[in-house]
């Protein structure tokens, strides 16, 4: 099993798709963990996707994604927990624990997005929406959600 | 002199003015003390981002506009650390729905009534639609602009940047309006050549004689009126990439000439004595089915051969309807722009009908409805009323006239009301008056198909 986290120093990068280090855990089922570190020289969105798949991660956790990167990734099979911020040591305490999807890790807006989604699962968009004070209104984007939702299920 | 004098205000009073004023104002604002965290937050800042006031305030700023400079190049802590203002400086964020905005950021110092530093205080605004306006100019486009959650180009997409990477020539196969060009275009700007020429050639627009100077350039004197050596598209493309459009429209004589080229790497201007090599990938595309052609004797088979060293399949927009409202939004973002309107978006009748029309015309013909309706549409949603009436006569593909049974007919009334409710069984069975498993039963009994996306 192979769980890569976008960093920067000690922290999880805020931008993945801006990102350029990789801490990868490989564990054995077992307490062993071997961690290596690789840069990822491209920024091309779609490059990182195929990047991930070479290396061959079963998981990422990452701070801010775009969603074409993020269903992109999600497509390949690999898990993406997404909008995840704290300091790396933390959020693998977190990850092993099972409490990643706590608010204490969500980036601000992000709050019950950072639940792994392989292909495409709930974000709870339209809460931060309205949360953010944006007007819910019967739009295209209104629909993307229900239509996000069952074209990637 | 007394009726002149200053009433006092409250901090609080204070506070709220301050805060109306920023929500006033149409860009994004807010402001950081020293250890960069953000101490206040207006609305524009909170439409743009999608993170509210009450969640920004507090934290650390990179968090909140999770911009791709935060951590290595952030404009603040230039600001801080030698006191100069930047303006109009264009980076991306991502924001609370995972979109990837461009956004031109502006920064400048935030002093005390003393002349002591609180803190620096950025401006945003959202560049997003002139930005695609820019792109649309200048076709840079690359993957993050084409637009899609289908399964299909989701799959495309994951195999793509080999493709790129590869010298080989690709074969680009799909209807009519469907985003070859743009493809090409990715492609392109995705592969080692990106910073080398890009030339489209639409093979269909021009007779045989004209495609050949057009594609190998002539010499000088080859013909009445050259008067000097003019460069074809190949010579214009050295070390990119020659896009050939329409490639199965081009004639059996023309096929030949184009075969040389791709075998020897070499052609012949018109009136040249000499070969001139050439470093071009070929990129191709046709709305045709070029297998099918072979067989009919009317593409060469050994060109085919030679140009589908890769071949890439566009779907059609009718099997990949769940990227329908995605497009729509990008339409209205982009007409009300260019028509400086504010249309917020669609209805759920017009949408529904949106949703069950077949698109012959494919993504192209989506973007005429659309501006179709912002003639008659000023501002809020696009109405029914607003959509032309040949969008309201379907006829599902596959009723076959004239041999209906009772399950045909049932099994055509279904898929409409499916359709019509963008495959959404709950709602469809809502509709119907019909339990939802009784839906589900009668999909697989009458074997309807639902949108393969949808089928897992």
């Amino acid at each position: 099993m192979k769980i890569a986290l976008s960093i920067f120093k000690d922290s999880i990068s805020t931008v993945f798709d801006a990102a350029d280090q990789l801490l990868i855990l490989e564990t054995d089922g077992t307490n062993g963990q071997k961690r290596t570190m690789i840069r990822m020289g491209t920024t091309e969105p779609a490059n990182r996707a195929t990047h991930l798949r070479e290396q061959g991660i079963n998981v990422l956790i990452c701070g801010a994604i775009s969603w074409p990167l993020q269903t992109s990734i999600a497509s390949m099979g690999i898990t993406v927990y997404p909008f995840v911020r704290g300091t790396v040591e933390e959020i693998i305490a977190a990850y092993h624990d099972g409490r990643l999807n706590s608010e204490d890790f969500a980036m601000p807006g992000c709050i019950g997005r950072c639940q792994g989604s392989g292909m495409g699962r709930g974000q709870g968009r339209r809460c931060r929406r309205q949360k953010a004070g944006v007007p819910h209104e019967t739009s295209a984007r209104g629909r993307i959600k229900k239509s996000s939702f069952n074209g990637l299920t | 002199m007394s009726g002149r004098s200053r009433p006092n205000k409250t901090s609080f009073q204070i506070q709220d003015e301050q805060s109306a004023i920023l929500d006033s104002i149409a860009d994004g604002v807010f402001t950081v003390d020293k250890d960069w965290r953000i101490t206040s937050f207006n609305r524009a800042a909170e439409q743009i981002t999608g993170v509210s006031r009450s969640e920004a305030i507090g934290q650390l700023c990179k968090d909140v506009l999770k911009a791709d400079i935060c951590e290595k190049r952030c404009c603040l802590r230039a600001t801080m650390k030698n006191g100069v203002p930047i303006i109009d400086k264009k980076v991306h964020i991502i924001d609370a729905e995972g979109r990837r905005l461009p956004i031109s950021i502006s920064t400048a110092l935030l002093r005390g009534k003393f002349g002591n530093l609180l803190g620096a205080v950025e401006t945003f605004r959202d560049i997003s639609v002139e930005e695609d306006l820019r792109k649309a100019v200048h076709a840079r486009y690359s993957f993050s602009d084409i637009i899609s959650k289908n399964h299909k180009i989701l799959q495309l997409f994951n195999i793509l940047p080999d493709i790129a990477d590869s010298a080989s020539t690709v074969l680009i196969e799909g209807e009519s309006g469907t985003g070859k060009e743009l493809f090409a275009r990715a492609i392109h700007n995705l592969s080692p050549r990106k910073k080398q020429p890009f030339v489209a050639v639409n093979c269909s627009a021009l007779p045989d004689t004209l495609l050949e100077s057009e594609l190998f350039g002539y010499k000088a004197g080859a013909f009445t009126d050259a008067k000097k050596d003019k460069p074809g598209r190949f010579r214009l493309a050295q070390n990119g990439t020659l896009f050939l459009d329409e490639i199965g429209e081009i004639t059996p004589a023309m096929q030949v000439k184009l075969l040389r080229v791709l075998q020897e790497k070499t052609y012949e201007p018109l009136g040249a004595t000499q070969s001139v090599e050439h470093n071009v990938r070929i990129l191709a595309a046709t709305n045709k089915n070029l297998e099918e052609l072979v067989r009919q004797k009317k593409f060469r088979e050994d060109l085919y051969y030679r140009i589908n060293v890769f071949k890439i399949t566009l779907p059609p927009l009718c099997e990949r309807m769940e990227d329908i409202p995605l497009l729509i939004e990008h339409f209205i973002n982009r007409f009300n722009v260019l028509q400086k309107k504010s249309v917020t978006g669609v209805s759920d009748e017009a949408m529904t009908v949106l949703m069950s029309y077949s698109y012959p015309g494919n993504i192209r013909e989506l973007a005429n409805i659309i501006e179709r309706a912002f003639i008659l549409c000023k501002t809020g949603l696009i109405e029914k009323r607003h959509l032309p009436e040949s969008l309201f006569n379907v006829k599902s593909s596959e009723s076959k006239e004239g041999s209906l049974c009772l399950r045909d007919v049932e099994a055509e009334y279904l898929a409409n009301a499916l359709r019509q409710n963008n495959w959404n069984f709950p709602q469809t069975a809502r509709q119907l008056g019909i339990h939802k498993s009784t839906l589900y039963r009668k999909i697989k009994s009458l074997g309807i198909k639902p949108f393969p996306s949808i089928q897992s």
